[in-house]
């Protein structure tokens, strides 16, 4: 199970110029269920699927409004995200507190990052264990950012994080020069595309495990509720399905692959 | 490197027996790995120009900067683990802002890398932390001092410079660099000729896509750090480009 010696805690650089303790931290975003993060030229939409942990649990939440104008979703550790969540809610609240203003989303995360790259670099620390897709409006337009355990992040135009989520991104790629013209609709089709993709055959969407985000000018944050969802979940029903977790081709996303296709059954319940 | 796997290279605070710290040389190969980050420093300005390597065309396109402002006239470029990098940005932004306010006066570069260099000297004394995996150039240019630019190390190391360059290709750039005559030389002729030499060191068989960054200080930004205008910055990067694709038919007609 141990790859090395040089595995043992942050602090300890490989030979090779790695830090492998932060690179299982990333391995902990791909426990989680997948999320995708896309945006045209006025909106910006977060779509994840949900998970129940058990057949008595409802489905875990996987999407947290920050601000009316900023929303993540999560994927990885739960307890995580939620330390996370607070400290951007409460930035947000200082931010309009301070400046009468809401907080740019670049601004935010710049904060985000730079508190998560301290567990990064301390031994009595350990980098948290969730990715994260940002969902932001401010007067710069639509934002979708994608963060990760390694405290990196980056500005995306669409964006898959969670398990077999290599599958959503190849279909974004593929399909991403349309989403800046397209109608708000066919964006949210779109995201319901790439992340059905990430299914495996026997299981599809539907109103209990999908969850979505909408946010844009004069549209604060919402998270739609079931009638929205059975509206827009019509957009894409009855389509043909490209085979599950269909070949993952395209250029690699920001992490190493291998293992990305794994069995998305939830094996503890502290993870989304 | 006989000693690796010894047990002497797990701690930044342990000496190896032939008086070596392993782990701040594990921490500059992760700045080895890094797109090329390279500092130029003519007799006008300093210009800075960065290899950033796009590992997926999901990213949004000159996004993820690699070129900071630490204060109106300081830049930083960064090669390395940039979540690293952003900490030593914070770092530097912090001490310029509080000299100003101590002193009412932009803070002298030599002084802001002095601290910064013992901010990340610091964190390769201790077995609680690690290294940097990052170097960092800044750069400055005003009426008294003239152009300045210095390089820091993870180890906490750092120099003053000409010309300097980090990340995967310092050596082939380096050498590029070597050929310039520095001293003589405009900010408005080492922005082409920083952009060829980015185009030149790229290696296109292992990273596939990267996005060229320029940006400058000098006299003609009055002493601001900026960056390069976009319809120059496309300019030179075209003639970079032509560059490249002459070098590759003279090459051709060698075979």
């Amino acid at each position: 199970m141990f790859r090395n010696q040089y595995d043992s805690d942050v602090t300890v650089w490989s030979p090779q110029g790695r830090l492998h303790q932060v690179e299982y931290a990333m391995e902990a975003v791909k426990l989680g269920s997948a999320t995708v993060g896309l945006k045209n030229k006025q909106f910006a939409v977060l779509i994840a699927l949900k998970r129940a942990v058990s057949e008595l649990s409802a489905y875990q939440k996987k999407i947290i409004p920050i601000d009316d104008h900023i929303g993540i979703s999560i994927s990885g550790l739960t307890a995580d995200a939620r330390m996370l969540s607070r400290f951007m809610r409460t930035e947000c609240l200082n931010h309009r507190y301070a400046h009468d203003a809401p907080m740019p989303v670049g601004r935010l995360i710049g904060l985000v990052g730079n508190k998560m790259q301290i567990c990064t670099q301390r031994y009595d620390k350990r980098p948290l264990g969730v990715g994260l897709l940002v969902a932001g409006y401010d007067d710069q337009g639509p934002h979708i950012y994608q963060m990760c355990p390694s405290a990196n992040f980056f500005d995306c135009r669409a964006m898959a994080i969670g398990a077999r989520s290599q599958s959503a991104r190849t279909y974004l790629e593929k399909h991403f020069n349309t989403f800046l013209d397209s109608d708000l609709n066919d964006l949210v089709a779109h995201g319901l595309r790439a992340l059905r993709d990430t299914l495996p055959n026997e299981v599809d969407l539907n109103t209990k495990n999908v969850s979505i985000a909408i946010v844009g000018p004069k549209t604060p944050l919402r998270v739609c509720d079931e009638a929205e969802l059975t509206q827009y979940l019509s957009l894409v029903e009855g389509e043909e399905r490209r085979g599950g977790g269909a070949a993952a081709t395209g250029d690699a996303g920001p992490a190493p692959e291998a293992g990305d296709e794994r069995d998305p059954q939830p094996q503890v319940n502290n993870i989304v | 490197m006989s000693s690796i796997g010894t047990g002497y290279d797990l701690s930044a605070s342990q000496f190896s027996p032939d008086g070596r710290v392993f782990q701040v040389e594990y921490a500059a190969k992760a700045v080895e790995n890094s797109g090329t980050v390279i500092g130029l420093r003519g007799k006008d300005g300093v210009v800075f120009a960065v290899e950033k390597l796009v590992t997926s065309k999901l990213y949004e396109p000159g996004a993820n900067k690699r070129i900071f402002h630490v204060d109106e006239h300081v830049g930083m470029a960064v090669a390395g683990l940039i979540s690293d990098a952003r900490q030593i940005v914070e770092t530097a932004r912090s001490e310029a802002s509080s000299y100003r306010s101590q002193y009412g006066a932009p803070v002298p570069l030599k002084y802001l890398n002095e601290r910064v260099s013992m901010y990340m000297h610091a964190y390769t004394l201790y077995s609680a932390v690690r290294p940097y995996g990052c170097s960092v150039i800044m750069g400055t240019w005003s009426d008294y001092e003239g152009p300045q630019m210095f390089m820091l190390e993870p180890s906490g190391v750092s120099f003053s410079y000409f010309g300097c360059a980090v990340g995967k290709a310092k050596q082939a750039a380096k050498t590029e660099i070597e050929k310039l005559k520095l001293a003589d030389m405009t900010v408005k002729d080492l922005v082409k000729e920083a952009a060829r030499i980015i185009y030149i060191v790229h290696d296109e068989l292992k990273d596939k896509q990267f996005e060229l960054e320029l940006s400058w200080v000098s006299k003609d930004t009055k002493g601001r750090h900026e960056l390069v205008p976009k319809e120059l910055a496309a300019e030179v990067e075209n003639q970079a480009k032509q560059a490249l694709a002459d070098i590759e038919d003279s090459d051709e007609g060698d075979m």
